[in-house]
């Protein structure tokens, strides 16, 4: 069931938010030891939002899709009384005293809040194999990784366990994971969800976004959240659109890039075939589907890496003397960043504006571009390399590939479903538009799902 | 390439030896990655301190 579905079934009393709530903490309580998706469930208050729900919503005082529908957010939102570890170490017994901006916006929608979703420690890896909350699994194969570092959302939506669960992405966080279990994930353009509230990894990258169960859903969800937020100092004022497709959306006419370099080198071949099958179904659609070439988009991903390393290295360079509080790989990274010269971070910085300058003139030619979400399906838990012929990749590079970059050119793009390899693995298509027209790529996926449902 | 201890020894960064051993590959791939990049570019290219919409981009 979507949001959509839930929201209708609720207006028409075949079922009750209390009803949705009651089940989705039978799923968690069945799942959630073999997938360790959630860190914190908050049982009692659920309920007592279910049944608050279900008490307007039988007086008439709608607020919208959202309302009685439960749902969730990683572990890097702040809550206001519930503890917010952001998966470290550090921060294990930090109760907050505010809610972050997007749980106002979610708690205002009347959505049933009813957890906190485990996470790669610190937001800052793409396995979420977590050393101090445990591995996160996938559900579509217990053996493999979820994906990152919003893996527990990405686990919860894919195993029914919500309908909805928020995550941040700095370099793919949202997408991985989405691309990785199956799921719809969707990283807005910078400033238009606030930041407020969320513990950050980076002050340039970070972006929050819903993994969802569809296009509409992510949708739904998006129109809830945007919007300017004077306590982000990223903030848009730009104006919020509608972005919920409706059901007979057309992409006709849409002129949709299919990169020539870059983006289609070194990946599983069942990827490539599946995103190139995607186009097509586009081009059955009416949509001008055109080759098109991009920018640098290595160099992208080596100066993304070089602001990375070093704003996270900022932001955690005051606990970095607590060595053992660290998970090996994460402490590697701060190390790594605590060693980069400021005139890197500022050239680096630098080369983001060029390239920046550079990408835009990409929309002269397309609305959006396809591109994979991962060269791969989920890895195996443990699995550090992954071959493409006789070239070895680390796991965690290649997954960040075709991902990075985009958060440093601040544009939305989101990862659906497009497919699943031999072994029954979901592989992700990522579609990327200009800024701040999250509107068309959700309508793009959207009719790309009403003619192509993914398997599920 | 650059002498990752000496710089962690310079900057007084308290980072074991096994531990800057095991980053130096990963910080000489980005060196080599990066280092090209910087020499081109133009003097009147600021920083990208805040999200900026290319008019480009608004078409």
């Amino acid at each position: 069931m979507t949001i959509l579905e839930a929201a209708a079934a609720l207006r028409k009393r075949a079922v009750s938010s209390a009803e949705l709530t009651d089940a989705v903490l039978k799923s968690v309580r069945e799942l959630n030891p073999k997938l360790n998706a959630f860190i914190t469930v908050v049982e009692d208050s659920a309920r007592s939002q279910a049944k608050a729900a279900d008490a307007e919503l039988s007086k008439g005082a709608d607020r919208g899709l959202l309302h009685g529908v439960p749902v969730a957010v990683k572990d890097v939102f702040e809550t206001r009384g519930v503890r917010t570890t952001c998966g470290s170490a550090l921060f294990k017994d930090n109760v907050p005293s505010r809610d972050a901006a997007v749980v106002e916006k979610l708690a205002a929608a009347g959505a049933v809040l009813m957890g906190k979703t485990g996470m790669h420690e610190l937001a800052y890896g793409i396995t979420s194999n977590n050393p101090h909350f445990g591995t996160i699994r996938n559900p579509r194969d217990p053996d493999r990784i979820p994906g990152g570092s919003s893996g527990g959302s990405g686990a919860a939506v894919a195993a029914d366990m919500v309908f909805m669960a928020m995550g941040s992405d700095t370099g793919g966080s949202i997408r991985i994971p989405a691309s990785f279990c199956g799921t719809v994930g969707l990283k807005p353009t910078t400033g238009r969800v606030s930041r407020y509230g969320v513990m950050p990894l980076d002050f340039s990258l970070d972006h929050m976004g819903p993994l969802a169960r569809s296009a509409r859903d992510a949708a739904v969800t998006l129109q809830a959240i945007a919007g300017f937020d004077s306590r982000d100092d990223t903030s848009s004022r730009e104006p919020v659109d509608n972005y919920v497709p409706p059901a007979d959306c057309s992409i006709r006419g849409v002129r949709i890039g299919l990169p020539e370099n870059f983006y289609f080198d070194r990946l599983d071949p069942e990827v490539d075939t599946a995103i190139r099958r995607m186009a097509k179904n586009a081009g059955s659609l009416g949509a001008h589907v055109v080759p098109v070439r991009v920018p640098d988009i290595a160099a992208l991903n080596a100066v993304g890496r070089v602001i990375l390393l070093a704003e996270a290295s900022a932001l955690m360079e005051k606990h970095a003397g607590n060595r053992a509080l660290f998970g090996a790989d994460v402490l590697a990274l701060i190390d790594q960043g605590r060693l980069l010269a400021a005139t890197d971070y500022i050239n680096a910085q630098r080369l983001r504006r060029m390239m920046q300058h550079d990408f835009a003139q990409v929309w002269r030619r397309v609305d959006c571009l396809f591109t994979p979400t991962t060269p791969i399906a989920a890895p195996r838990i443990g699995e550090t390399t992954v071959q493409f012929g006789d070239q070895t990749e680390d796991v965690r590079l290649a997954s960040t590939r075709l991902v990075r970059g985009i958060n440093v050119l601040g544009l939305p793009a989101l990862s659906m479903p497009c497919g699943v390899d031999r072994r029954a693995l979901p592989l992700g298509l990522q579609i990327v538009g200009r800024p701040f027209d999250e509107a068309l790529i959700l309508r793009v996926a959207a009719a790309l799902e009403d003619s192509t449902p993914a398997p599920r | 390439m650059k002498n990752w201890k000496k710089i962690a020894e310079a900057s007084q960064l308290p980072i074991p030896e096994p531990d800057l051993d095991r980053i130096a590959p990963a910080l000489d791939a980005l060196e080599a990655a990066f280092r090209p990049l910087t020499k081109d570019i133009p003097n009147d290219v600021e920083p990208a301190v805040a999200f900026y919409v290319f008019p480009e981009a608004a078409e």
